[in-house]
């Protein structure tokens, strides 16, 4: 018989039974969306987060007080208090260093007439722009000068000076931090950014002003150090070590109260994390799929004793075993092929709600597609192959006597 | 005539149920010559439709020789059985054997298929072969919208359509009126006045009139 004729006679088959063909194909379905769709959303995830990462560059090195220690345990990362404001000058001294940019955070609550909000009150530097990648929108950033003199200026973050009504016309406005006056020199441009905290909710003001008004110790949160060029990152590393070992008198050999990470580090880091989950999603998603192939199988065999007679027939108007051997595969195939193509247009439908409601961009990925295609067509193979052959051993004597 | 179509040497069918062993046909020996009419009569169980499986290549004998067209049936496998069947072998069953929900054009045109026929000569063929026995009118019926004289007519066309050289009837008229048993059997005769060789299984002796030649057949021997 001819592949023509088999796929025909598999479709009017499946097509006379709609009810059973649909019930038997929803369990590919839900197999095949279930894997398109956890995949996705895994990669949706991981590119949300990479871009965020990213959108702080990546020639980034962050130092964080506190020691990192394979085995035992340490704090948190920032819940020591080592570094200093120092220590953040004596950095910008090194050869390979564009910028160098602490942070002395404090939450505070920040008015503007009746418009106020709680939000990150970040001390820092006029290096912060090139550290942490942003732009200014209107007015200028902090100048070393307001740093110097310990000025009492503010730049909103974008969505902050929203959120207070302020726009391009309210440089040279008066906001209340804690209920002090600051002079708003600056508002920034939105760096966008998804999930976790939000770049555009923060204030700066200068370093010198955070410590003396609201922290009151100089000892900082991190420093951001941005490398000239994303080559020196390893040298850079090395010498931000050895000043502060300097600086915070550790010899050879002694444990360092700091951690330097790079921003490739924390990416690499991210994405082997969410590779493997991912992996274990798809991991999980797969077994439902393994069950609608067992299902196939179940009403395959069913139908191969229904169809007993028939098979009789067939063979007794000169159909070979192996005619109704793929008889019999091809239903099987066609059953767990739509099914799958079926469970793909249902996945990535999924994955695009998904995507918008997470507020990631949405990734359409063909290889998952391409493999979903042939997993499919692989359960339909596997569970299709045993009640075919059953079929195709049928003695024709034995099948036209059955009743 | 030169070689016969068919011939059975010392042939003989045991079934084995497992518990006992059931001889249905004992050391039968018949030739059919090419283009005869033969009737095989004989009462129930005394191993017609055994008869007919071995002659139609659906089974084989458990002991002696089975030549059709001179080739030795025991030498062949399973594909070479259905092989046989597919070419040179047109079945006319008891109890119709249509193939459910398909329409009675299809069912015709399902052993062109196996022969590896085209889907458009198939049809046309079928249309045909359903004309010839007044079917027109009836080609997209299901088997379940035909009444029974109508299936065995669509079944007779389903063994026509290849142009078999053996045509094998099982009980045709067993589940039909004498009107409907009549028309059947005059039109074996007119496919045998078109030179086919035709074996009809019976035990209704007044069917087994039609025929050139009767072979009786009792407890699995030939008497007559
Ligand atoms: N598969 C089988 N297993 C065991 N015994 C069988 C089998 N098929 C047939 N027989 C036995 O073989 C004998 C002949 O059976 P067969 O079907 O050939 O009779 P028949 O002449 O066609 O009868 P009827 O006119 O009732 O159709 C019977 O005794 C029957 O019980
Ligand atoms: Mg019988």
């Amino acid at each position: 018989m001819k592949l023509g004729d088999l796929l025909r006679l598999a479709i009017s088959r499946l097509g006379t039974g709609k009810l059973r063909t649909g019930l038997t194909m929803l369990g590919v379905i839900i197999g095949v969306a279930s894997v398109v769709a956890l995949v996705s959303v895994g990669q949706g995830a991981t590119s949300g987060i990479n871009s965020r990462l990213e959108g702080l560059g990546t020639n980034l090195l962050s130092v964080t007080p506190g020691a990192t220690t394979t085995g035992a345990t340490r704090g948190a990362l920032g819940s020591a208090t080592t570094l200093t404001i120092e220590d953040a000058t004596a950095l910008t001294t090194l050869p390979d260093v564009a910028g160098v940019a602490p942070e002395l955070t404090s939450s505070r609550l920040v008015a503007v007439g009746s418009q106020n909000e709680t939000t990150s009150v970040i001390g820092t530097t006029p290096a912060y722009p090139l550290v942490f990648a942003y732009q200014m929108w209107q007015g200028s950033f902090l100048t070393q000068a307001s740093v110097d003199h310990s000025l009492r200026v503010a730049v909103l973050g974008n969505t902050t000076a929203s959120n207070l009504g302020l726009g391009a016309s309210s440089i040279g406005s008066t906001i209340y931090i804690s209920g002090l006056p600051f002079q708003v020199v600056g508002i920034l441009q939105p760096k966008g950014g998804v999930g976790f905290a939000n770049p555009d909710d923060e204030v700066l003001i200068p370093v010198t002003t955070a410590r003396d008004l609201f922290v009151g110790t100089d000892s900082v949160r991190t420093i951001g150090v941005s490398v000239a060029s994303q080559a020196d990152m390893s040298t850079v590393t090395a010498e931000i070590t050895s000043v502060l070992d300097q600086r915070h008198g550790i010899g050879a050999g002694g444990t360092p109260d700091f951690t330097v990470t790079s921003q490739t580090q924390l990416l690499s880091t991210v994405g082997s994390i969410s590779t493997l989950l991912t992996v274990l999603l798809a991991g999980i998603a797969s077994i439902s799929l393994i069950v609608g192939g067992i299902g196939i199988m179940n009403i395959m065999l069913v139908s191969v004793r229904e169809r007993t007679r028939e098979i009789g027939i067939r063979k007794a108007i000169g159909a070979r075993g192996r005619d109704v051997m793929l008889q019999f595969l091809f239903e099987a195939l066609l059953l767990s092929v739509s099914g799958g193509l079926i469970g793909i247009l249902v996945g990535v439908a999924a994955s695009a709600v998904i995507a918008v409601l997470a507020g990631w961009a949405f990734t359409f990925n063909p290889v998952t597609v391409a493999v979903s295609v042939v997993f499919s067509l692989i359960v339909g193979v596997i569970f299709g192959v045993w009640p075919a052959s059953q079929a195709a051993r049928l003695d024709p004597v034995v099948a036209l006597r059955y009743e | 005539m030169s070689e016969p179509v068919i011939s059975l040497e010392h042939v003989s069918r045991v079934y084995d149920t497992g518990k006992v062993l059931v001889p249905a046909l004992e050391d039968v020996d018949l030739r059919i010559e090419r283009g005869e009419f033969v009737a095989i009569v004989g009462p129930s169980g005394s191993g017609k439709t055994t008869m007919m499986n071995i002659l139609g290549c659906l089974d084989r004998p458990t002991a002696g020789r089975y030549l059709l067209d001179g080739t030795s049936v025991e030498d062949l496998d399973d594909n070479g059985l259905a092989t046989v069947r597919s070419r040179s072998i047109g079945f006319v069953f008891q109890s119709y054997n249509l193939l459910p929900r398909t329409s009675a054009i299809e069912n015709v045109a399902a052993p062109l298929a196996y022969q590896g026929v085209a889907r458009k000569e198939r049809l046309a063929r079928a249309k045909e072969a359903l004309e010839r026995l007044g079917l027109g009118e009836r080609l997209h019926h299901q088997p379940t919208e035909l009444s029974g004289g109508q299936q065995q007519r669509v079944g007779i066309a389903r063994a026509i359509v290849t142009e078999p050289a053996l045509l094998l009837a099982d009980e045709p008229t067993g589940n039909l009126d004498s009107h409907s048993g009549a028309e059947v059997i005059d039109l074996f005769r007119q496919l045998h006045a078109t030179g086919r060789t035709i074996v009809l299984i019976t035990h209704d002796v007044d069917v087994a009139e039609a025929a050139d030649r009767q072979v009786h057949i009792r407890d699995g021997r030939i008497t007559a």
